[in-house]
């Protein structure tokens, strides 16, 4: 209609003018007799007859058919869209689009299931825009009724009002679980969603990890070749090389000194960080090894799917391969079994019962040494038979619990610090220094880059020399060791320096006597004594805040290291045996075959483990009781007394 | 289908007040990404009321999303579908949606009714647009027999 005036004032015609009125009173079939027209009116163009005349009767047979209204809807129902509509969805740019937009293919109109929803939508429409005015109403009606007559008329209208609001009701309620069912079905399909997306985050991990591993090899070969021609370069040997030559990494452990006669490699680093714990639910399990035959008394990881080294009272230390499960070599060196391992990066310490400490590179692992090079002082020769080695180191990873070889780790050795005269329990090392706890009651710290011992704390001499509440403290010693293997500890003993740990000049070491003491490196003295524990301090973490600590006594306290004061605590059923904590969360192991998980978050405590209920139906054995613990970002640890590792997501 | 589960076309010409669409509005927005369906269709349902092209184009645009997204309710879209699209003047689109719903229900008032208003619709528009041609086909003809006329007593 809106055409019609544009076009209006193009002729002045009075027959248009007519039809344009004619339109509102329902013109008749229209376009029959209109062409029938159109063609008499052009048709005299030729015969120079009067055009007035063709015009008057083809309008008036027209008008006939204007009182006919059926036969022009038969007419134009074959014309599925009117002019106008043809005109806009061709020209309009906005109208293309939203027909595009808008256009449902048949596929769809043909596939209409049965409606069985209890409302409609439109029930659906009008009771939500109802809801605000019939609350309006329900009000105003109260203020009514006090001074009203109670007519009949007024009653059952009222009643019906609050039939319809009933109903109204009832719509709204059935839109509740409607909607609520929409999102049960939403949940289901994101979850679905998410465990195809995880399931390509693993492939693409262990992608990314083959890539590395091959990434390494390229990278230690093009060392091997520098090496070869500085070696070839300076006749005189190549023993002075390794310890000045431009092979060190830039980090704080580059005074480290390096064994004279080997090769050196620089630190790699990976590039990338594997991350799929973290999108696992807690608590699933990532992997389970059978890493040892005898309990496992130490174990640790540099980072998740990283490379971890377990100690057992089989007397081996053991490197693996997080991500692939695979054994990658021995720590030989040690002459009786390893209390205590710390990784840090690439470096590992560990301290063992037979009073000593060695420190090792593990970046020397990966790629095979000489295996006829069993003499430290051999220097190495050109790297001919690469392939030989790598095949060597492949029968050797094939059967993790079989006979592993040293063949890939006899370079890690870097120091051994044996200044202790008892048995090692206890280390920490961090920016080249080392604190270590022993057996013969007294700590020492290590200056790393020379292996030296720069200062020993003898805990009996503070102890008896600082304040009385200390000397209390240690009078109790013997009596709770002995109270301690009168409870549940039958297989274990209770360290003298059960746990300890470093930052700065800061140290914090927990003892038998159930005492944690704070103290300074810098003067040697212990600064503060934390008092709590009735048993021996068994593990020991702290960080800027808090510190927490873990105990025979079975139970867990947590300090507030600003206070001295205890912050929480909590007890297990049994003697914690092993403890770490991040901030989200406190792991342990208290004498169970699950790890203990405090989430610190939520204030919840649950298990993770083989032992867990719903775990237990498809293992053949009980799982044995969990006896070390180390968790880093979610990632799980857990070292049993059967020699089987697993690991979790937490 | 009862007979009140649907509006009747004439629902359809009367619009929200600004206030009222903009609650609506304000909760469809609210619910983001995963919005309910019968949320979506308040707000399409007041947008197809409006009185504004460009709202009852994006109420269609909403219906049409809940077509695909909701088939149990695909039934009752179909005719809101046909309303909105008689609205916006596609009478095609509408015409296509409305006769799909009444081969499904032709018992449908409804449906029915707004048979009838499409067909009318279209008669008229058709009409109007054959009657403009034709209009300017016979002024184009007047005017040439006259200028013919003019030549034709010139020549003579």
């Amino acid at each position: 209609m809106v055409t019609a005036s544009h076009v209006n004032p193009l002729d002045a015609d009075a027959s248009l003018s007519a039809l344009v009125s004619l339109q509102n009173t329902n013109i008749g079939s229209f376009s029959r007799k209109v062409t029938s027209t159109a063609g008499s009116l052009i048709s005299p163009f030729s015969d120079s007859l009067a055009p007035g005349s063709h015009y008057h009767h083809a309008m008036t047979e027209v008008s006939k058919d204007l009182r006919r209204p059926s036969i022009q809807k038969r007419v134009f129902t074959f014309t599925k869209s009117s002019p106008s509509e043809i005109v806009r969805s061709k020209l309009s740019a906005t109208e293309i689009s939203h027909r595009a937009l808008t256009y449902l293919p048949d596929e769809l109109l043909r596939d209409i299931p049965d409606n069985d929803a209890t409302y409609s939508l439109f029930q659906g429409f009008r009771a939500s825009v109802d809801t605000a005015a019939a609350k309006k109403h329900r009000e105003g009606k109260n203020l009514l009724e006090d001074g009203g007559p109670n007519s009949m008329s007024r009653l059952t209208k009222e009643r019906d009002t609050m039939n319809e609001a009933l109903d109204l009701l009832g719509i709204r309620k059935s839109i509740a679980s409607t909607e609520i069912r929409e999102i049960d079905a939403k949940i289901s399909r994101l979850t679905s969603i998410r465990g195809t997306v995880l399931e390509r985050l693993a492939k693409l991990e262990q992608e990314e990890t083959e890539l590395e591993h091959e990434l390494l090899e390229l990278d230690n070969r093009i060392e091997d070749i520098q090496y070869e021609m500085v070696e070839e370069n300076s006749p005189i040997g190549g023993d002075e090389e390794g310890e000045s030559g431009g092979f060190m990494s830039e980090s704080i452990y580059s005074k480290l000194p390096s064994p004279k006669g080997r090769k050196h490699r620089s630190a790699h680093k990976r590039k990338s960080m594997p991350i799929l714990h973290e999108h696992m639910p807690p608590g699933s399990e990532i992997k389970e090894m059978q890493c040892h035959a005898d309990v496992i008394t130490a174990l640790d990881f540099d980072f998740p799917f990283g490379k971890l080294v377990t100690a057992a009272l089989d007397d081996t230390v053991r490197v693996w391969d997080l991500s692939s499960g695979r054994g990658l070599g021995l720590l030989e060196g040690h002459h009786a079994s390893v209390k205590c391992i710390q990784v840090e990066d690439i470096y590992v310490a560990t301290g063992s019962t037979d009073a000593t400490i060695r420190f090792w590179d593990l970046s020397r692992t990966d790629v095979p040494s000489h295996p006829g090079s069993n003499s430290v002082t051999h220097k190495r020769g050109p790297q001919s038979n690469q392939e030989e080695d790598f095949e060597d180191d492949m029968s050797a990873i094939s059967s993790p619990t079989g006979p592993m070889s040293s063949a890939g780790t006899q370079d890690c050795h870097l120091l051994t610090l044996d200044s202790h005269i008892g048995e090692v329990t206890a280390l920490y090392f961090q920016h080249g220094t080392l604190v270590s706890g022993s057996a013969d009651k007294t700590l020492r710290q290590w200056d790393l880059s020379t292996g030296r011992c720069v200062q020993t704390l003898d805990i009996l001499w503070t102890a008896s020399s600082s304040a009385s509440s200390e000397d209390s403290g240690w009078s109790n010693i013997t009596s709770l060791g002995r109270s301690s293997s009168r409870t549940n500890m039958t297989e274990m003993k209770a360290d003298f320096v059960g746990a300890l740990q470093c930052f700065d000049a800061a140290l914090a070491c927990g003892t038998a006597d159930g005492l944690v003491r704070l103290w300074d490196l810098r003067s040697g003295q212990v600064h503060r004594s934390l008092v709590g524990h009735t048993g021996p301090v068994t593990a020991l973490q702290f960080d800027d805040t808090y510190l927490v600590t873990g105990s025979m006594d079975r139970s867990i306290r947590i300090w507030d290291l600003r206070t001295g004061s205890i912050s929480d605590a909590f007890a297990y059923e049994h003697p914690i045996t092993s403890m770490q904590f991040d901030p989200q969360r406190i792991v342990s192991a208290a004498g169970e075959n699950v790890a203990k998980i405090y989430d610190r978050v939520e204030g919840r405590h649950w298990s993770c483990g083989a032992g867990v209920e719903g775990q237990k139906e498809d293992r053949l054995s009980t799982p044995a009781i969990v006896d070390r613990v180390r968790c880093k970002e979610g990632y799980l640890v857990e070292g049993r007394r059967d020699g089987v590792i697993g690991v979790w997501t937490c | 289908m009862s007979a009140d589960n649907l509006p009747y076309a004439a629902d359809a010409e009367s619009p929200l007040k600004e206030a009222e669409l903009e609650v609506l509005r304000r909760q469809y927005e609210r619910e983001g990404q995963y919005v309910s369906i019968q949320t979506k269709f308040n707000y399409a349902w007041g947008l197809i009321k409006s009185d504004k092209a460009a709202e009852q184009r994006y109420g269609v645009k909403l219906l049409t999303e809940i077509f695909r997204d909701a088939p149990e309710r695909r039934r009752e879209c179909l005719y809101y579908l046909a309303l909105g699209n008689y609205k916006l003047g596609n009478y095609a689109e509408a015409r296509r949606y409305n006769d799909l719903l009444l081969e499904k229900e032709n018992q449908n008032m409804q449906a029915m009714s707004l048979k009838g208003l499409i067909e009318d619709r279209v008669a008229k528009e058709g009409m109007l647009g054959v009657a403009i041609l034709s209009g300017v086909v016979i002024a184009a003809g007047v005017m040439g027999s006259f200028l013919y006329k003019g030549i034709t007593k010139r020549s003579l």
